[in-house]
């Protein structure tokens, strides 16, 4: 007799949260799609419907491997996990013990759901050199502006209308969330919101497929986004478009920031931008009279060596015009019954010692990074050159020669750990790297539960299918190895019981929310004007030190930085290294992103491969014609670290000196570096330097490149010397 | 008469692709299949995205589609006239055009004759069209590209339907028009 379920999940192909239906016949997966009932809508995307391909692909890690040639050389051994398992926390324990805990670094890729148990491990571990993965060019920059200017970290566009109005105006700045968010949940939210939307900024170098439907498309180069911002809050200020009486009765350092922007002028945002002076004084206009409005932020903002100013500058926007915590504006939404579940990690912050804390590497320069993530560039840099504190890395997913600067130079940095161990479902090429490999469950095979930025709901993620071999979940892997490490910090017996108690504040456990599938508050459980209550503060105001949102942040301040937005010519440009650009004479902005990848995944997936079979470049159709390039040919696009190649698309959307890199191609069928030196973006970018003051990140966006034809004898990559 | 039509729209489709993996999952899944990717990978499409511009007025407003191939279940489909085996049909009830596998030799007659070079073969030489997900519409589910379409570029509805929801854009494009001008 057949038996057919219908299983209710939650897709994690990217950071995820799209509600899903798994039809299993018998054990086996028949039926993947959209869950109509969840606030997705039944809406899914490439990447999370070809998750069928990765259950039964032939390049699934099975079982727990051991390193038995040299690093690097792909010579492996079965193991059995307890060997694995001991072989990490007795290498744990052994560092710590000869050096201290910041010996002992536990990373991972993006944020997957585990990213509560990766910071609870290295907060029981007790390092101050957790994580140093690609937070500070990811996101961080963008929570820690909030942080300092809001006192909160998290404000997110207001697409569903719950307080009785949706936004009029909305900015899409640096950002694609429509195809290549990384919480993909949110494309369909705010497509759906465009319908009533009067006005759709988007700011952008390229033309992409929702400029189409834009009132107003602003080109601009390559970097210079907060240039754009503050000749934008020129305008509104010397117009007097502000919000008189949110600025006067809930900011402060109006005054301060009026003389920042003061020379700001529209034509001399022109000049840096690009963008004509009359689009920047008509879209400063807009988002100033027709409100409420939301600005949707973008990771380009955070991968620039001015990112936490970046953020300010575009929050600084918000925040004159009143567009905080009003129906339809920018919110900042408060958790189900269950509450942050990043309070798994939170409640043992105290572990971590202060003076491990304080000789993190990177944490006496970029003081506005979250204490505990280790500076990547620094870390690799220290590898090296031999003179690094870390001697151990546990990493789970992710893969530093994808996503860091300067692709060589992280790969010669990682050769010089004295021990790796990665977790991951297929060989990547930084399992390569590794001395342990543990393979881990698909979402499809796994039972947890899921979170998500705007934190309004948590949801279950269930599994459908056993995992390949001995793959097992990542909370249970965790669970074993911080068991074994620091058993104090990890007293669940089971990964049910760890799953009960993250969910002890709702009172329920996880068989019944495994029923449930979801815990929300949204409608009207979510409270706007928060400020306005005890929420935040006593008696109304912002969680800040002057109780107001500061434009003028006393917290950059007492950490000696400006406390004010402020522009920085991108460290490679025809105005800041003249001379260089004469060898180097094009624009490279490496944000090329495809809806159907996510970094360096699925392009091992046939479906998705299908869509695309390598990666593009997009140049202007007259700069290829100048360089004798034809759509469909295959191009070097070098810079001073080196070259690498991809296919012409000859575009149109762009600016003739500016060429879009697709980032992160990763050739799954190939051996060896190629799969990692071919065609991957960061090959291209620096990581040398300058950093952000703030965070320490570094320019991957706005840097210099030229182009040329492959010919036929042409080796596929350079090898690193 | 419960006539069914697909109409997708160039202007809202993102060209993100769901739809076409969508159609994959609900036409080409095996379960059983041991898959690896290959570097020039080969296989049957019965739908795909065709990008057309951007093109880019001087004032900087961008116009740019996405136009969706497939079969477009024509009411007089020249595909079923050209079959000489009679191995492509209607669906009585929603008119949707269907192939009967037993009885296609493989000649592609109806390729020479499709406006939209929608047909698509399979390794053994048989016709495969879209069927609109007839078992889904039958079952009174949306097709599997137009519930995964988080664009809402794709509707699958009676002719009459998709014609009142084309009016309403254009009526709403010239109330807009109207109200620039004035």
């Amino acid at each position: 007799m057949q038996s057919t379920q219908v299983l209710k999940s939650t897709c994690v192909s990217c950071h995820g949260g799209c509600g899903v239906l798994v039809t299993t016949e018998n054990g086996v997966i028949t039926y993947l799609e959209g869950d109509p009932d969840s606030p997705t809508k039944g809406t899914m995307c490439a990447k999370g419907l070809a998750s069928l391909q990765n259950i039964n692909h032939t390049n699934r890690l099975h079982y727990p491997l051991k390193r038995v040639g040299k690093r690097g050389e792909g010579k492996w051994e079965r193991i059995s996990w307890d060997e694995a398992l001991d072989t990490i926390s007795d290498k744990a324990r052994h560092y710590i013990k000869k050096y201290g805990p910041n010996a002992v670094s536990n990373s991972q890729g993006t944020g997957r759901g585990y990213v509560r148990y990766t910071a609870r491990l290295g907060k029981s571990i007790g390092t101050g050199n957790a994580n140093w993965g690609s937070a500070h060019i990811c996101f961080f920059p963008r929570l820690q502006a909030f942080f300092s200017m809001f006192g909160f970290p998290r404000l997110y566009c207001d697409y569903h209308g719950w307080g009785g109005e949706f936004p009029k105006t909305q900015i899409s700045w640096a950002k694609q969330i429509e195809i290549s968010n990384a919480d993909g949940e949110m494309g369909v939210w705010f497509l759906d919101s465009l319908k009533h939307a009067e006005n759709l900024i988007v700011i952008d170098p390229r033309a992409t497929a929702i400029t189409s439907r834009a009132t107003l498309w602003l080109q601009i180069r390559p970097g210079t986004d907060a240039a754009l911002a503050l000749g934008m809050l020129n305008v509104i200020i010397n117009e007097g478009l502000y919000d008189k009486e949110f600025v006067d009765k809930w900011t402060h350092g109006f005054d301060k920031l009026t003389e920042r922007v003061r020379d700001f002028t529209p034509a001399k945002a022109e000049e840096i931008t690009w963008i004509p002076k009359e689009k920047i004084i008509e879209a400063a206009r807009i988002f100033a009279t027709q409100k409420p409005g939301c600005i949707q932020m973008g990771e380009p903002l955070d991968a620039m060596h001015n990112s936490h100013s970046n953020g300010l500058a575009i929050m600084a926007l918000l925040a004159v015009t009143g567009n905080v915590e009003r129906p339809g504006s920018m919110v900042s939404w408060l958790p189900p019954e269950s509450g942050p579940l990043e309070d798994f990690h939170m409640e043992i912050n105290e572990n971590v010692l202060r003076e491990n804390l304080e000789s993190g590497i990177g944490h006496q320069e970029y003081r506005l990074m979250t204490p505990g993530f280790a500076n990547a560039e620094k870390v690799l840099k220290q590898l090296r050159e031999g003179k690094c504190p870390i001697k151990m890395l546990y990493q789970h997913g992710g893969n530093f020669l994808f996503s860091n600067a300067n692709t060589k130079n992280v790969y010669k940095g990682l050769l010089n750990l004295e021990f790796i161990a990665v977790a991951d479902q297929y060989m990547s090429t930084l399992c390569e790297m590794a001395d342990i490999v543990l393979p881990v469950a698909h979402w499809l095979e796994d039972d947890d539960i899921w979170d998500f930025h705007p934190r309004f709901l948590i949801r279950a993620i269930n599994k459908a299918v056993d995992p390949p071999g001995e793959a097992r979940s990542s909370a249970w892997i965790y669970l074993e190895i911080g068991k074994r490490i620091a058993p104090e910090y990890w007293p669940w017996k089971t990964v049910e019981e760890m799953l009960d108690y993250q969910l002890r504040k709702a009172k329920i456990k996880w068989k019944d929310f495994k029923e449930m599938g979801m815990l929300a508050r949204m409608g009207e459980d979510q409270p706007y004007y928060k400020y306005k209550t005890d929420i935040w503060r006593k008696g109304g105001g912002f969680p800040t030190k002057t109780g107001k949102v500061e434009l003028y942040s006393t917290m950059l301040e007492e950490m000696g930085y400006d406390p004010l937005p402020y522009y920085e010519e991108p460290s490679e440009s025809y105005y800041s290294t003249p001379e260089l650009s004469k060898e180097y004479p094009l624009i490279l902005n490496t944000g090329g992103r495809i809806p159907y990848h996510f970094h360096s995944q699925y392009t091992n997936l046939p479906w998705i491969r299908e869509l695309q079979n390598y990666p593009r470049v997009q140049i202007h159709p007259d700069t290829a014609r100048q360089h004798g390039i034809k759509e469909g040919d295959w191009v070097w696009i070098e810079s001073p670290r080196g070259r690498i190649r991809q296919v012409a698309n000859l575009f149109g959307g762009i600016d003739p000196r500016v060429v879009v890199v697709q980032a992160s191609f990763c050739y799954w069928e190939k051996e060896g570096h190629a799969r990692f030196l071919t065609s991957n973006a960061n090959v291209l970018t620096d990581d040398a330097g300058p950093y952000d003051p703030a965070v320490g990140s570094v320019n991957l966006r706005a840097l210099l490149c030229k182009i040329y034809k492959v010919k036929d004898d042409d080796p596929l990559y350079d090898p690193i010397e | 008469m419960n006539r069914k039509s697909v109409f997708r729209d160039p202007q809202l489709c993102m060209d993100c692709k769901a739809c076409i993996v969508a159609c994959k999952v609900k036409n080409a899944w095996s379960p059983h299949d041991r898959l690896e990717a290959v570097a020039e990978p080969k296989d049957l499409n019965l739908l795909w995205i065709y990008p057309n511009g951007p093109v880019i007025d001087p004032k900087g407003k961008v116009t740019q589609s996405f136009v969706g191939i497939a079969c477009m279940h024509c009411e007089k489909a020249p595909c079923i006239e050209v079959c000489p085996y009679s191995a492509i049909y209607k669906d009585p009830e929603m008119k949707i055009t269907l192939v009967d596998e037993n009885r296609c030799v493989g000649c592609m007659a109806c390729l020479w004759v499709c406006p939209f070079g929608a047909p698509s073969f399979t390794e053994n030489g048989k016709l495969v069209l879209c069927d609109l997900c007839i078992d889904r519409l039958r079952e009174g589910k949306k097709t599997a590209c137009e519930a995964t379409c988080q664009a809402r570029a794709i509707v699958v509805a009676s002719p009459e339907e998709i014609a009142k929801r084309q009016s309403k854009k254009a009526v709403e494009s010239i109330a807009r028009a109207g109200a620039e001008s004035s």
